[in-house]
């Protein structure tokens, strides 16, 4: 897995935060356009690229992106 | 592995019935301007019946029952079983299909059974009651399904509130000794996920104590807000469950079987939100067209959301067609059920306001 194409594909989900403010430390829960909503739309992608299953707590124990990687890297088992 | 395939049992009707009060979701007031549009882009409820503070499950499911005996002409004193699923019973102590078996006036050789169960109860009921008729001197049978969710659901709780809505229905089965496709089912659980869909006070593991009792009884009214995290409901956990579970169980029984999935007439899945059932059918490469979707209307209406959608969305072709259909429901539990059916010219009354 790579940590890069994560970040571009967590962005992507996004409408209105530019894409430029995505990196490894972004604290996604702080983001003005964060909502429950978007926490299903981050879900549906984990699920589609990686085939991972994540839960509501993956989502309310990681602080960043980075975190949130690593979560769904372990659970991959790489 | 819970596969079940059931022989000589088939399905001769289904009714459902809700509520004449309509609860848009754009009036709901705690959201802020916009808010409840977007909610419903993503979900694809605007709104969903719901009952007064007085009906319960079993008064909507009492409704669904009689107009289908009528319209089939069966006579009370041919029904063998009767099947309630709910988790909203009527009382605390005396489970509610004996209320219904009285009302409805049901002979003493009838078998009278409670399910309790959420969103997958209608496919799991069906198992239930048709693995009972197959033998065969049972010979008619009525499931049954109503929630009153609106009437459970804390007032401020941002997850369920735009979700949930009341229907309760009926499905009449017979013994039908050759000649009809069996029913083929797929049933699982998760049951370390459950928790994920629960009221954990007010039950024997945590009795209400005068302290929970009042909190839950102001969070119902709204006169108090929600706590840990605004929703009883783990919603992502649901969501992730019901985007990933269903289609493996809908493969599975199509493998299982040698169901050619995309032959079916209808794949009629559990109306929990329109951006997961998209989800559901683009994984299974399904034609969307052949997914038929009621929580427009009537929301999440949990075990009787399959037979709510078959009699308003698709009664012509059930009433004077044969239909091959695969149904899938998932939740509660967590657990899910998967179901293939084949019915003909079945009877489907118009949906019935109480």
């Amino acid at each position: 897995m790579d940590i890069k194409e994560f970040i571009q594909n967590f962005a992507d989900q996004f409408d209105e935060t530019d894409a430029s403010v995505f990196n490894a430390d972004t604290e996604f829960k702080a983001l003005d356009e964060w909502s429950s909503l978007m926490a299903l739309n981050i879900i549906a992608m984990v699920d589609e690229e990686y085939d991972v299953a994540i839960k509501g707590d993956d989502i309310r124990n990681n602080k960043t992106i980075e975190d949130l990687f690593n979560d769904v890297k372990a659970k991959k088992g790489e | 592995m819970a596969f079940l395939s059931i022989p000589n049992v088939t399905i001769r009707g289904i009714s459902a019935c809700i509520p004449s009060n309509v609860e848009e979701n754009t009036d709901i007031g705690f959201y802020t301007p916009g808010e409840a549009q977007k909610v419903i882009a993503s979900t694809g409820v605007e709104r969903k019946h719901i009952v007064d503070d007085k009906t319960t499950g079993s008064d909507l499911s009492l409704k669904a029952a009689e107009k289908l005996l009528n319209e089939l002409d069966w006579e009370r004193e041919t029904i063998d079983i009767i099947l309630y699923v709910t988790q909203m019973p009527d009382y605390q102590k005396y489970p509610t299909a004996f209320v219904i078996h009285d009302k409805l006036g049901l002979p003493e050789s009838c078998m009278v059974l409670d399910l309790y169960h959420g969103c997958p109860g209608w496919v799991v009921g069906l198992s239930t009651i048709s693995s009972l008729i197959s033998h065969g001197s049972i010979k008619r049978g009525l499931l049954l399904t109503s929630d009153v969710s609106s009437r459970t659901n804390h007032r401020l709780d941002r997850e369920k509130r735009p979700l949930f809505g009341d229907c309760g229905t009926a499905t009449a089965l017979e013994f039908a000794p050759g000649g009809v496709s069996p029913l083929l089912f797929e049933t699982g659980a998760r049951g370390k996920d459950g928790v994920a869909l629960a009221k954990p006070y007010g039950g024997m593991r945590n009795p209400y104590t005068p302290e929970t009792f009042n909190k839950e009884y102001a969070m119902l009214h709204g006169a108090a807000e929600m706590t840990d995290g605004g929703s009883e409901m783990d919603g992502m956990s649901v969501f992730s469950f019901g985007i990933t579970v269903p289609p493996k169980s809908i493969k599975k029984l199509c493998e299982k079987y040698d169901i050619d999935l995309n032959s079916v007439d209808k794949l009629v899945l559990h109306q929990a939100n329109k951006f997961m059932l998209n989800k559901i059918a683009k994984k299974l490469k399904f034609n969307s067209a052949k997914v038929p979707m009621s929580l427009k209307d009537y929301g999440n209406t949990t075990s009787s959301s399959i037979p709510l959608t078959i009699v308003t969305q698709c009664r012509e072709d059930y009433t004077t067609k044969k239909q091959r259909t695969v149904g899938c429901s998932f939740g509660t539990g967590l657990s899910w059920g998967t179901v293939y059916f084949e019915t003909e010219n079945i009877v489907c009354p118009e949906i019935l306001i109480y």
